[in-house]
C-alpha cells in the first residue's frame, strides 16, 4: 500500500489509573509474554504494506522509544518514509476520552503535508486485533467514502470505547461509551489525506476536540462509512480488560487467529534462549516466553521473558512479567506481577479472579 | 581491539555430509541447534562479543538459507558501515571460475577481501563449531608471544588424541610439531581449527601454496606444516571450556542433550557472552491443559499438548495430544501429531510424524533416528 501512510496516537491513556499504567503509557504495556500493546497497531499497518508511520508520543515516552527504536523490527527503518516520532500535546489530555485529538494532528501538520499519499490510516494503541487493512482500504475506495471507520458490534458494555450511530452503513452520530449491541469503534480509520488537511482548517477553532467530536455536526456532509470486523477484538482500557485479553490467549483458537501466519504480529526481538522446563517442574495451560527457567508449578498463567519460577513456587491464573523471580515456596495467584519483581520465598501474592492483585513494577 | 586491526574469515562452505539428512538441503553452519539458534550463531556471536566487526563468511554448499539467515549481519550487530559481514561465495573471473578446494584455497580465492581491508591480523574460523571464546584474548596472546601464527588448542583425553590434529608445544606454548591424527600421540593438545595469522605472512604463504601442485590447500594439512618447517613462530592458545564440532548425527544428538539437565555442560543462558541469533518473532510457547514437560528446552511458537521429556523443541515445533517425545530434538516447525511416539530422534525442519506413528528406539545400541527436513513420516514408513 504505497499510497497510504499511518499514524498511531500513543498519548491517550486509560481513564482508570492502575499501577500498570502509572509508570508507562498504554502503548508500551507488556502483553502476552513478549509483546507490547502498540505492536498490534504497528503490525496491522506494516502487514498491509504501509512503510510510513507516525507515532504521536505521550510525555512519558521512554518505554515506547525503548521498544520501537528505529522501527527496524517492523521494517520501518526506511530511507524514505519509515518511522516518525511526533510530539503530542504537552498536557491536559492524558485522561480524556479523546482518541485522535485535533490539536495533536494539527501540531504535526507537516507530517501530512509533506506526504504525497492518497490516504492516512489512523489507530490508537489500545486495541488488540489482527486485521487485513488492505481489504479495509479496498472497501474504502470502492464505497467512495470520505472516511471509513473500523467497527464491530459490541458484545458487552464498555464505558471507555467510542460508539457510532449508524444508518445503512453510514455514521450519523458519535458518543463515548458503548452499550451492548451498539456499533463500537475499533479506534482505527482511514481518511483521504486532502480531506484531513481541509478539516484542519474547518475545525481550527475547536482543535481541543477529538476529530470525530469536531465532526459531530457534519455527518451529513462528511461521508463516513463503517467496515465491520468479525475477528477477535479486545479493547484494553482497564485492568480487568487487560487481564482478560491476556488470558483469552490461552485459548489456542484465539491465539491462532491473532498470530495468523500471513500477518504475523511483529515486536522487538531479543537474544534470549528457549525457555527451560527443569526437572520436576509442572506447567499446564500456560504461555511461556523465551529465557524463562521453570523449576516450580505454573498453571493458567502467562510468563514474560526471563522469568524464574523456583522449585516449590506456585503460579496460578496470573501474569508474571519480564525478569521476575518467584522464589522457592512463594505463591502467586490471580495476580499481575509487573516487571523485575522478586517474590520472596514463602510469601504470597493473591487476588481474586474478579479482582486481580497488581504488584507494581520493581524498577 | 581497534578497527580493522583484526578481521575474521569464517569458513562456512562445508556440507557436513556426515550429518546426513540434516544437511541434505542446508549447509552445516545453517543447521538449527539448541532450539532457536543455528550453528553459525556461535562463531558470529563470538566475533561480535570479541569486538571483531569485519567478518568475511565463505560459503559454498547449499548457501541460500545461510545467506538469508546472515542477511546484513544486524542480528549480531555486524551491520557496520565500515566492514561488517561480507558473504564470500565462489565467483567467476575473466580466466574462469573455481569452487573452493580446501580451507586454505577458499581463503586464497578471497585474498582480495583481506587486502582491501588491510588488517594486521587475520582470524580464521570454522562456522560449524559450538563454543564461546574471546578472540580478543587470543589476539592478546598472539601479540604477547610475538607470534606469526597462533592456533587455539584444547586438551583432549589421551585415548582420543589420535582422532585429532595434535600439536606438540614447549612450556612457553611454542609449537614444535604438528601431527594429523597420530597413532602414538606425544601430546593431547588438539587443534580447534581456529587460527590467528599475521596478515602479511598469511597472504604470502597462501600465494605460494596456490602455486604448489602437491598441496591439497588445507590449513591443517599444508599451511601449518609448511610454516613449522620454515621455522616461523607458531604458538598455542589454550582453551578450556565447552567446544564441540558436531560432525555426526550422534554427536549432534549428544551435544544437544548436553544443554539439558540441572547443570548443563553448555550454559546457553549466560548473559555476559550472549549467543545472538536472527530469531523470528513468534508468540510464547503454549503448554496445553494435559501437557507434561520435563527437563526440556521449549522455544517460542511451540505448542505442546502431549508429553515431552529430556528434549529440545525448536521454534514453532508442535507436539499433539497423547503424543510422546523423549530424548529427542525437534527442529523448527517439526510436527508430532496426536498419539505419535518419538524417542531418541532428530526431526528435521518442518518434518511431520503422523498420528500414532512411532519414530526412534529406546535401544541405545541403535543409531539415533533422523527425519530429514520437510519429510512426512506416515504409517508403515518407519
Amino acid at each position: 500500500m504505497e499510497k497510504v501512510i499511518g499514524l498511531i496516537t500513543c498519548n491517550y491513556s486509560a481513564k482508570e489509573s492502575s499501577p500498570l499504567n502509572e509508570s508507562r503509557p498504554m502503548a508500551s504495556l507488556p502483553y502476552f509474554g513478549r509483546y507490547r500493546l502498540v505492536d498490534f497497531a504497528l503490525s496491522n499497518f506494516v502487514n498491509c504494506g504501509i512503510r510510513t508511520v507516525g507515532m504521536v508520543m505521550p510525555y512519558n515516552y521512554r518505554s515506547i522509544i525503548d521498544h520501537v527504536g528505529s522501527g527496524k523490527d517492523w521494517d520501518l527503518d526506511r530511507k524514505n518514509g519509515g518511522l516518525f516520532i511526533l510530539p503530542g500535546s504537552a498536557f491536559g489530555t492524558s485522561r480524556t476520552g479523546a482518541r485522535f485529538l485535533l490539536r495533536d494532528l494539527v501540531h504535526n501538520k507537516v507530517y501530512f503535508t509533506r506526504s504525497t499519499s492518497d490516504a492516512v490510516f489512523f489507530s490508537t494503541a489500545n486495541f488488540v486485533y489482527n486485521i487485513d487493512l488492505d481489504k479495509v482500504y479496498e472497501a474504502h475506495k470502492a464505497s467512495g467514502a470520505d472516511i471509513t471507520v473500523l467497527t464491530k458490534t459490541a458484545s458487552e458494555k464498555d464505558p471507555d470505547v467510542t460508539a457510532f450511530d449508524v444508518e445503512d452503513g453510514r455514521v450519523c452520530g458519535v458518543h463515548h461509551g458503548t452499550a451492548f449491541g451498539e456499533t463500537m469503534f475499533l479506534d482505527c480509520f482511514v481518511i483521504n489525506r486532502q480531506l484531513l488537511l481541509d478539516m484542519f482548517d474547518w475545525y481550527a477553532a475547536t482543535d481541543y476536540l477529538d476529530l470525530f467530536e469536531a465532526m459531530a455536526g457534519d455527518f451529513g456532509r462528511v461521508n463516513i462509512r463503517t467496515y465491520d470486523f468479525d475477528g477477535y477484538v479486545a479493547p484494553i482500557f482497564n485492568k480487568r480488560a487487560y487481564f482478560r485479553a491476556n488470558m483469552d490467549l490461552l485459548d489456542p483458537r484465539i491465539t491462532s487467529e491473532l498470530f495468523v501466519e500471513e500477518r504475523f504480529i511483529k515486536t522487538k526481538t531479543h537474544d534470549t534462549p528457549p525457555a527451560k522446563f527443569e526437572v520436576g517442574s509442572h506447567v499446564c495451560h500456560s504461555a511461556v516466553a523465551s529465557g524463562d527457567r521453570i523449576y516450580g508449578n505454573v498453571s493458567d498463567s502467562i510468563l514474560g521473558r526471563n522469568v524464574i519460577i523456583e522449585a516449590g513456587a506456585t503460579v496460578r491464573n496470573s501474569i508474571v512479567m519480564q525478569g521476575c523471580v518467584v522464589k522457592s515456596g512463594a505463591r502467586v495467584e490471580n495476580a499481575i506481577v509487573d516487571r523485575a519483581n522478586v517474590v520472596p520465598a514463602g510469601t504470597e501474592l493473591r487476588g481474586t479472579p474478579e479482582d486481580v492483585l497488581i504488584k507494581e513494577k520493581a524498577h | 581491539m581497534s578497527k580493522k586491526e583484526c578481521i575474521a574469515m569464517l569458513l562456512a562452505g562445508g556440507q557436513g555430509s556426515r550429518l546426513g539428512a540434516l544437511t541434505s538441503n542446508v549447509a552445516k553452519p545453517a543447521v538449527s541447534f539448541g532450539g532457536k539458534f543455528r550453528i553459525i550463531d556461535f562463531a558470529l556471536s563470538n566475533c561480535a562479543n570479541s569486538g571483531i566487526t569485519t567478518v568475511g563468511v565463505l560459503t559454498q554448499y547449499r548457501p541460500y538459507l545461510l545467506h538469508s539467515y546472515i542477511g546484513t549481519g544486524e542480528a549480531w550487530n555486524l551491520d557496520e558501515r565500515n566492514g561488517g559481514v561480507s558473504i564470500l561465495p565462489p565467483y567467476a573471473t575473466q580466466t574462469g571460475g573455481a569452487w573452493y578446494e580446501g580451507t586454505a584455497d577458499a581463503v586464497t580465492q578471497n585474498l582480495g577481501y583481506i587486502e582491501t581491508n588491510d588488517p594486521e591480523y587475520v582470524l580464521i574460523l570454522s562456522g560449524d563449531q559450538l563454543y564461546r571464546m574471546d578472540y580478543d584474548d587470543m589476539l592478546a596472546t598472539h601479540k604477547a608471544n610475538n607470534a606469526d601464527l597462533t592456533i587455539a588448542v584444547m586438551p583432549v583425553p589421551w585415548e582420543e588424541a589420535s582422532r585429532f590434529g595434535i600439536l606438540t608445544a614447549e612450556d612457553d606454548g611454542r609449537i614444535t610439531k604438528f601431527s594429523e591424527k597420530p597413532k602414538k600421540p606425544d601430546s593431547n593438545l588438539a587443534s580447534m581449527g581456529i587460527y590467528i595469522f599475521n596478515a602479511d605472512l598469511l597472504v604470502e604463504t597462501l600465494k605460494e601454496d596456490a602455486n604448489d601442485q602437491n598441496s591439497s590447500h588445507d590449513f591443517g594439512g599444508d599451511i601449518i606444516p609448511k610454516l613449522l618447517a620454515d621455522g616461523k613462530r607458531l604458538f598455542t592458545y589454550k582453551f578450556e571450556g565447552f567446544w564441540r564440532d558436531v560432525g555426526t548425527i550422534s554427536s549432534y544428538h549428544e551435544t544437544s542433550m548436553d544443554l539439558l539437565g540441572p547443570n548443563p555442560a553448555f550454559d546457553i543462558f549466560s548473559t555476559t557472552f550472549p549467543i545472538m541469533s536472527n530469531s523470528s518473532t513468534r508468540p510464547p510457547a503454549f503448554v496445553g491443559k494435559d501437557a507434561t514437560i520435563d527437563d526440556s528446552l521449549i522455544a517460542n511458537g511451540c505448542q505442546v499438548y502431549g508429553i515431552v521429556k529430556h528434549s529440545i523443541l525448536s521454534t514453532d515445533a508442535y507436539v499433539g495430544e497423547r503424543a510422546t517425545v523423549v530424548d529427542s530434538v525437534l527442529l523448527p516447525g517439526a510436527v508430532v501429531k496426536d498419539g505419535a511416539n518419538v524417542v531418541r530422534a532428530i526431526l528435521g525442519e518442518n518434518s511431520t510424524v503422523e498420528e500414532n506413528v512411532s519414530v526412534g528406539s529406546v535401544d541405545t545400541t541403535k543409531d539415533t533416528a533422523v527425519i530429514g527436513n520437510d519429510v512426512v513420516v506416515g504409517k508403515g514408513e518407519n
